[in-house]
């Protein structure tokens, strides 16, 4: 009774803190909106293909949302990253092993021409326009603008800014950009950064993370050639006709905290419906590539699963219409969210029982909740969408879709794919445990994402995460987990929450507090590795067998684990061992010999990073295995041989 | 001319079976003791675990990935590419797309077509001449015509060089690359790489054409100079470009039915006991099905030199005898 009052009084606290919590005060929905709705866009924009460049025109209606008032604006220019090989863009991906040098076509900008900001008159700022490096001060680094402004802006008070800029289109760096006649925009224009209540959070672009950005309108109108089919965020208003050969595609999205776009006029254009008893209809629209036809089911069937399986575990979809671009070939642009489309990817050769293209359109799709709705700052904390998505991805790829998802290797060039039938993907092969095993202890994943080691930051922040989802799970129960993440969802879309908010999700739905795990899974580096040392079984006396069981914490984090000895009869015994001690030691006094021995026998711990070493048996079959095994293999190495020996 | 020099061919390969059976041996005996090292590996790594259950009945890919994760030498190769038909598609695509061999493997690959150059004379001196010779005469022909293939080796170990340094960057690295570049459509860049893969296969496959024929005639016609081996084999095959490319592609075609027939009876990962076994025994006969084909190469392409220059059975040099040894004298 005691306990339970004390668990409530930490349940209430964590509500009370999560409503208080968050990045900017006042945060909460504009009348009449979803969101606040505080950085709202008027864009025009015309797509010149013979040189490669956009050229646009915006106007911001931007509102101060945090709890101070601010002297400066603060801006992205994304596609500076690839002005200069000395951006840091560059060299970081250059630190994680990428040192290719951009072709000479391949170098993007943008270029701010003219810029205005209307406060109590209209101020011509453009000269005035420096580049800043808050991250690591790189004066070769031009992602981030900032102009000083005559006056300060107030909480709750508003802005008008008007910019003129001009952009070169790159050879697709971080997905975006152009192959041939197919062009992806992803952000492609000036866009205002993030001011919390802590000051402008406006990073550089990073090579291994995303985008951070407010909730607002974009009312955009695309001037393309005619002939060029578009898809963009938002809903399409109208398409004008201009009598110089271009077309005007006017776009509209409320309540989406950026807009990308894309046009090809190799696309070809299908819609499906999504329906469901309790959730909202949705208009799928899918922009096929031609050599992709027959293909389209999957994409559809793999979004609508999406739309189903995530309105039902944490919210509905709540915008009226989905995108989806099926991207070039060699474009780069594949496997990309942005509010209300994104890019899925697929190869000309797609064997039916490979979940390629339903898993990376599933994981797009599924990035309309946790990045597109729930807002989350990508730069600091890329695990909030990435890696909470890669769990809710594994998640419907394993009930929609799990009857066909057999492990696949691609030869002749990455040309020709062979499904292995024998391998069935399972749940935690989807989560990447291979991946973060290797790298589990690159980062310890409260580090801000940015500063993850380039190379393998991905693996802590997609795998690692959906891994100790997948633990709590089990730990906790999936109706638990689903209705903390739906609570979280519903309390923070629309809006910017941290880890905190998250966690503070997790402990009030499993009536507990779930810190001491969060130390270990999120705040540490340290890896979780649990196995058995010993297990003898030997006559004691007549009729009687001595077991001795010892079992071993071998990595440094710690976690509860069940303890399953099975004897010859089949009578089993378990233990809860709460994981702290190196080891633990366990006796049996039994009429039957023991069999084998398990530490986490359920595998709730989805993070041990070596689950071979978590049993042993009385009755190995190393020997008949290994001796299988190597004999496969020993064919394969034949195969090799007498490949070669057509050269001789 | 092809057809009867085809079937010819065969003949010879199945009146000789030690033959096949010595090549088959050879091929075992390359690849046994790298097997035997994974196998400790894997035993090791798999310990008393209950892992192994699952490892033995079918494929416990959780406890691959953790092997995999933690392997180093030969352990790299073990990958699900080894298993059923992915093998295939995974040497071939390894040889035409150049992909590195780790030092084991590349090591013992020296030494497997070293053996097969020591072979090769005596094979070739088996089928020319058409009938029993004996041990002792196989291996001396095996010495008689390796140090002369060694030589035909050096010719061939340049021409495969540079075809696959040079004429491989050429092709995949320049041409395919500054053509498919920016082409967002599969298809064609998948065609593209098509018809570099059939450009090098045909360039290896002469070369491998001429330095086949070259053997032939050194053993055939017993030339001792490598340099007018080749030379004459090129003229053969200019000679008779139909015949020469016809039977190729028999064989060829021949290769491809044998793979056919291992992607659908192959039993992929299998499982433990009989079933085991039963999967040891259709792979080794793959392998087995294999060398055959490369006997067949060999046998048919002799048969065709043969009945286009001479006759059936036609074989200059005598045949080669073993010195007795100087124990002989005491006796």
């Amino acid at each position: 009774m005691r306990s339970t009052s004390a668990l409530s009084a930490i349940a209430t606290a964590f509500v009370l803190s999560a409503a208080l919590d968050g990045s900017q005060k006042f945060d909460q929905p504009a009348q009449g909106a979803r969101s606040p709705r505080n950085a709202n866009y008027e864009i025009d924009v015309r797509l010149e293909p013979r040189d490669r460049m956009l050229h646009g025109r915006e106007r911001i209606r931007w509102r101060n949302i945090s709890a101070n008032p601010t002297g400066e604006l603060q801006f992205h220019l994304y596609w500076n990253a690839w002005r200069n090989a000395e951006s840091t863009w560059l060299r970081e991906r250059r630190l994680g092993g990428n040192t290719t040098t951009p072709r000479p076509d391949a170098w993007a900008s943008t270029d701010i021409k003219a810029l205005r900001v209307t406060l109590d008159r209209s101020y011509d700022l453009a000269s005035s326009v420096r580049f800043i490096a808050p991250d690591d001060g790189n004066t070769a680094d031009r992602t981030v603008a900032a102009v000083s402004l005559p006056q300060p802006i107030a909480p709750n008070g508003s802005v008008e800014i008007d910019i003129e800029w001009s952009a070169r289109i790159p050879r697709p760096f971080a997905r975006t950009g152009y192959i041939d006649d197919y062009y992806f925009f992803g952000q492609w224009f000036p866009k205002i950064g993030v001011l919390e209540d802590a000051g402008w959070n406006t990073h550089q672009f990073h090579s291994g993370t995303e985008f951070y950005s407010d909730y607002g309108v974009y009312d955009v109108r695309m001037t393309v050639p005619r002939g060029y089919v578009v898809g963009a965020s938002g809903r399409q208003v109208s398409v004008t006709d201009s009598s110089n050969g271009t077309v005007i595609h006017h776009y509209h999205g409320e309540d989406i905290h950026d807009f990308a776009w894309t046009t090809s006029p190799q696309f070809v254009v299908l819609t499906r419906t999504f329906e469901h008893p309790t959730l909202p209809r949705v208009q799928m629209r899918l922009l096929l590539r031609p050599d992709h036809a027959g293909q389209e089911s999957r994409h559809f069937d793999a979004a609508a699963a999406t739309l189903r399986y995530y309105g039902e575990w944490f919210g509905p979809y709540p915008y009226e219409n989905i995108t989806i671009v099926d991207p070039a070939f060699q474009s780069g642009s594949g496997g990309m969210e942005y509010p209300t489309l994104f890019t899925a990817g697929t190869r000309w050769i797609a064997p039916s029982p490979v979940l390629t293209p339903e898993s990376v359109t599933i994981h797009e799709a599924g990035h309309q909740w946790w990045y597109g709705l729930v807002g989350s700052n990508e730069f600091e904390h890329a695990w909030m969408d990435e890696g909470i998505n890669q769990f809710s991805e594994a998640r419907v790829d394993e009930t929609a879709f799990g009857a066909q998802n057999y492990l696949a290797r691609r030869y002749f060039g990455g040309f020709l794919p062979w499904a292995f039938r024998d391998i069935p993907v399972k749940r935690h092969v989807d989560e990447g445990l291979a991946g973060y095993r290797a790298q589990a202890e690159s980062d310890a994943e409260a580090t801000p994402s940015f500063r993850y080691w380039p190379s393998t930051g991905g693996n802590i922040t997609y795998f690692k995460t959906a891994l100790w989802l997948h633990t709590l799970e089990k730990w906790l129960g999936w109706p638990t987990l689903q209705r903390a993440m739906s609570t979280y969802f519903e309390t923070w879309k629309f809006r910017h929450p941290g880890p905190d908010d998250f966690f503070h999700s997790l402990s009030e739905a499993a009536g507990r507090d779930l810190t001491p795990f969060f130390d270990q899974a999120y705040r540490g580096s340290n890896t979780f590795d649990y196995g058995v040392q010993l297990l003898t079984s030997t006559p004691a006396g007549t009729g009687h067998f001595r077991t001795t069981v010892v079992v071993r914490r071998f990595g440094e984090a710690t976690f509860p684990v069940d303890v399953l000895t099975t004897f010859s009869d089949g009578s089993k015994k378990t233990e809860r061992w709460d994981g702290l001690e190196r080891r633990s030691i366990y006796r049996y006094d039994t009429t039957v010999r023991a069999r084998s021995v398990q530490v986490d026998p359920n595998r709730l711990l989805m993070l041990d990073v070596n689950y071979t070493n978590n049993s042993r048996t009385l009755q190995p079959r190393a020997g008949e295995a290994s001796l299988k095994w190597s004999l496969k293999w020993m064919a394969w190495l034949q195969d090799v041989l007498v490949t070669y020996a057509w050269l001789v | 001319m092809v057809g009867s020099s085809w079937r010819d061919g065969l003949r010879r390969i199945a009146a000789a079976p030690a033959l096949t059976a010595g090549v088959y041996f050879i091929t075992l005996l390359a690849a046994l003791p790298l097997a035997l090292s994974l196998r400790e590996a894997l035993q090791d790594h798999l310990g008393s675990s209950l892992a192994a259950g699952d490892t033995a009945d079918g494929v416990n890919y959780d406890w691959w990935q953790e092997f995999s994760s933690q392997a180093s030498g030969i352990g790299t190769t073990f990958t699900p590419t080894i298993i059923g038909f992915a093998t295939t598609l995974d040497s071939i695509s390894g040889l035409l797309d150049r992909r590195t061999l780790i030092t084991p493997i590349a090591w013992t690959l020296g030494i497997y077509l070293a053996a097969w150059m020591f072979v090769t004379g005596g094979i070739l001196d088996r089928y020319a001449r058409g009938r029993r010779l004996g041990a002792f005469a196989f291996f001396a022909a095996c010495g008689t015509f390796f140090f002369r293939f060694i030589r035909l080796g050096m010719a061939a170990g340049l021409t495969y060089w540079f075809l696959f340094t040079y004429v491989h960057d050429w092709l995949f690295a320049r041409w395919y690359v500054n053509v498919t570049r920016d082409v967002p459509v599969e298809p064609t860049v998948f065609y593209w790489r098509v018809l570099m893969y059939a450009i090098f296969t045909a360039l290896v496959a002469a070369a491998t054409l001429a330095f086949d024929y070259a053997k032939v005639r050194a053993v055939v016609e017993d030339r001792r100079s490598m340099t007018g081996a080749l030379i004459a084999a090129l003229r053969f095959i200019v000679r008779n470009p139909s015949r020469v490319i016809g039977l190729y592609a028999i064989n060829a075609a021949l290769f491809l039915a044998v793979v056919a027939v291992w992607a659908l009876i192959n039993q992929g990962a299998g499982g433990a006991g009989v079933w085991m076994w039963t999967g040891v025994a259709v792979s080794q006969g793959y392998i087995l099905a294999r060398l055959v084909v490369k006997l067949q190469v060999l046998a048919s392409e002799t048969a065709l030199f043969q009945r286009s220059l001479a006759h059936w059975g036609y074989i200059a040099a005598p045949a080669a005898v073993r010195p007795a040894p100087p124990i002989v004298e005491t006796l």
